[in-house]
């Protein structure tokens, strides 16, 4: 124990007279003596005289009766010292004197030592209990800081996985599902895309050969019937009117390009199809904002409603860099959101400008928009208001993960008046107009 | 060792018979005391004591010197030997130079005795000493008593781990004088070793066996 607060006992330390004998215990001792006849009394351990009375002795006393007594004085069997008495000693009053002042001293010795040695392993004992009581709540202060830490951190640690696997299992999920749409599409494209396309040229051909059909159709009514006898100049009539061939060559001209303009639409499908799953673009290709809405849109258009009026309103905007199948995907989810939120009678306004590095995309609908509640926790993977089995939970997750995807965040407000408002903050990349 | 002092020509040693409560420590020292002459020896001094039962400490010093002039003081200490009292056992053996460990015979005390033994051990190793290299001599105590273990079972126990054994009966005075001397011999010859109390103060292992041993 280096604790100066501390004291440090050390069981069998040596001592000396002066740490057994106090100079109240001994002067009224030696006072006594002197009072009692004796010319001096003294203690002394060695030639050094510790007290003695009277203090200061004037002159010796040169009388030849006149001695000087010592006896000694003991610690733990050791003679330490002695007592000295100068007195007559022919007197046997003084000898007696001398062996009380001794006995009395080494009682009051022996006693003090007793009780030192006695409070100093008891001190020394306290002290070490109460280090090792220090010590025990210490270890026991560690222990239970380290528990409560665990228990704290276990909870956190629960908490933060439990996010996580959330987080991987929707990611997961949202991959499988992008990569069967992008699967399905390719596959569809390549299937569809290669009938579609001798439908369509044997479509033209073929609209040519029919025009030439009617032409020489036309031909022989008004050149060659002429010269025909009466009778099967009426008998042609007649199979001309019978088989309707005014309204069949009228109707014809009109059959063809519908069907062409139709196997065209379907063409245009599978492009945007293509395109909105970006299956044909490089990753790291610039992504066109306008474009990925555009397509976006043109892939929902049988889900969009009729009546819905979608207002674009992109200004100024620049190239992304970034994934444009989960922006298309992000853009769809919103639409989609609007478009349930408000099935009749849906405005949806789509704001695209520039704000300093970031490119803001609003998202403001006229449905009866998001309670101020839970708009902590849409954004979570699997959080969902609609029935089981009406959602499940990712739309605005993906938004989410399509924002941060490009190192930007997404927010909702309150649109003005009465609906929500999603923007959507993206970084821009450097480029030209998207 | 409590203290060496070339300057004023004394060492000081100390000597420490531990055991289980009741185990007779105090009894030993008691007759030392009454065996011994008291050339040599101090009074023994007991602290205060309840029931019988040594609660601090019972003290009693041995003087010799050697023929260089050099002065050997040893203090003989009992510990109190009640499990409540670890605190003072390790106080009192702090810098011990030898230890007697004073074991109970009676059967119903073997668990005590193994218990106290451990402590020791243990108590050792906390005030820095080893028990492996510390002067070391058991007694088996009460041999007078019904009931003891055998002295063909102590033996089997006790004869592998190389320290001393000592039958004893310390309330007749037997085996107290020879554990007392087989411990001054080991604590010599270790002093001895470090101090070269022979060759540099011409003090043999005999002289100083003789000087603390001289039988009233």
């Amino acid at each position: 124990m280096s604790n100066v607060d501390c004291l440090e006992f050390l069981v069998g330390a040596e001592k000396e007279l002066r740490d057994v004998l106090a100079a109240s215990e001994v002067a009224p001792l030696l006072h006594a003596a002197v009072t009692a006849g004796a010319h001096r009394a003294l203690v002394q351990s060695g030639r050094e005289v510790l007290w003695q009375w009277p203090e200061d002795p004037v002159v010796a006393t040169e009388s030849p009766t006149c001695l000087m007594k010592a006896l000694p004085l003991w610690l733990e069997g050791e003679a330490v010292g002695e007592v000295c008495v100068e007195a007559d000693m022919t007197h046997p009053a003084h000898d007696a004197l001398t062996r009380m002042l001794a006995a009395a001293l080494n009682t009051a010795m022996n006693a003090n030592l007793k009780r030192m040695l006695t409070t100093e392993i008891h001190t020394q004992v306290v002290n070490q209990s109460y280090e090792e009581l220090l010590a025990a709540n210490r270890d026991l202060t560690a222990s239970e800081a380290r528990y409560r830490e665990l228990a704290e951190h276990l909870e956190v640690r629960v908490q933060e996985r439990t996010a996580e696997l959330e987080q991987t299992w929707a990611r997961l999920l949202r991959q499988e599902k992008m990569a069967a749409v992008g699967t399905l599409a390719a596959g569809m494209a390549h299937e569809i895309n290669n009938p579609l396309g001798f439908i369509l040229s044997n479509l033209n051909t073929l609209q040519k050969y029919v025009g030439r059909f009617v032409d020489m159709l036309e031909f022989f009514n008004h050149r060659i019937g002429a010269c025909l006898s009466a009778d099967l100049q009426d008998a042609a009539r007649n199979k001309w009117r019978d088989l309707r061939m005014d309204y069949l060559t009228e109707d014809v001209a009109e059959l063809l390009p519908q069907c062409i303009s139709g196997a065209q639409r379907v063409k245009q499908i599978i492009a945007d199809l293509r395109g909105f799953a970006h299956i044909d673009v490089a990753e790291t290709a610039p992504v066109k904002i306008a474009e990925a809405l555009a397509r976006t849109l043109a892939v929902m258009k049988a889900e969009i409603p009729a009546d819905a009026r979608i207002e674009q309103r992109l200004v100024n905007l620049p190239e992304l860099k970034g994934n444009g199948a989960l922006l298309c995907q992000a853009f769809m989810n919103l639409i989609r959101n609007a478009v349930q939120a408000r099935p009749e009678g849906l405005e949806l306004t789509i704001r695209g400008e520039r704000c300093a590095d970031e490119v803001c995309l609003a998202f403001r609908d006229n449905g009866p928009g998001v309670a101020a509640d839970l708009r902590s926790r849409i954004f979570e993977p699997f959080f969902t208001t609609r029935e089981v089995g009406q959602g499940i939970g990712l739309g605005l997750t993906v938004v989410h993960e399509a924002a941060r995807a490009f190192s930007g965040r997404v927010e909702v407000h309150d649109a003005p008046g009465v609906g929500a408002e999603f923007v959507m903050y993206l970084k821009a990349g450097e480029g030209g107009d998207g | 060792m409590i203290e060496f002092n070339p300057a004023d020509n004394k060492m000081v040693l100390k000597l420490v018979y531990y055991g289980p409560a009741l185990s007779g420590k105090t009894t030993n020292l008691l007759q030392l005391h009454e065996l011994l002459a008291p050339e040599g020896r101090g009074d023994l001094m007991m602290l205060d004591t309840r029931d019988d039962r040594t609660i601090y400490f019972d003290l009693l010093p041995f003087f010799l010197t050697a023929p260089s002039g050099l002065r050997i003081k040893i203090k003989v200490y009992t510990v109190p030997g009640q499990v409540r009292h670890d605190s003072t056992r390790k106080a009192v053996l702090q810098r011990a130079d030898g230890v007697a460990f004073i074991a109970d015979s009676q059967l119903s005390e073997t668990g005590n005795n193994v218990a106290s033994f451990e402590n020791l051990e243990k108590n050792l190793a906390l005030v820095g000493l080893d028990i492996a290299s510390i002067p070391l001599v058991i007694q088996f105590n009460k041999r007078d008593l019904p009931r003891v273990v055998s002295e063909a079972d102590i033996d089997r126990t006790w004869r592998p781990t190389g320290i001393p054994i000592q039958m004893a009966s310390a309330v007749a005075g037997a085996g107290v004088l020879e554990t007392f001397s087989i411990l001054a011999a080991r604590t010599f010859m270790q002093l001895d070793e470090r101090w070269r109390l022979e060759r540099d103060h011409g003090l043999s292992q005999e002289d100083f066996l003789r000087q603390l041993s001289v039988r009233n």
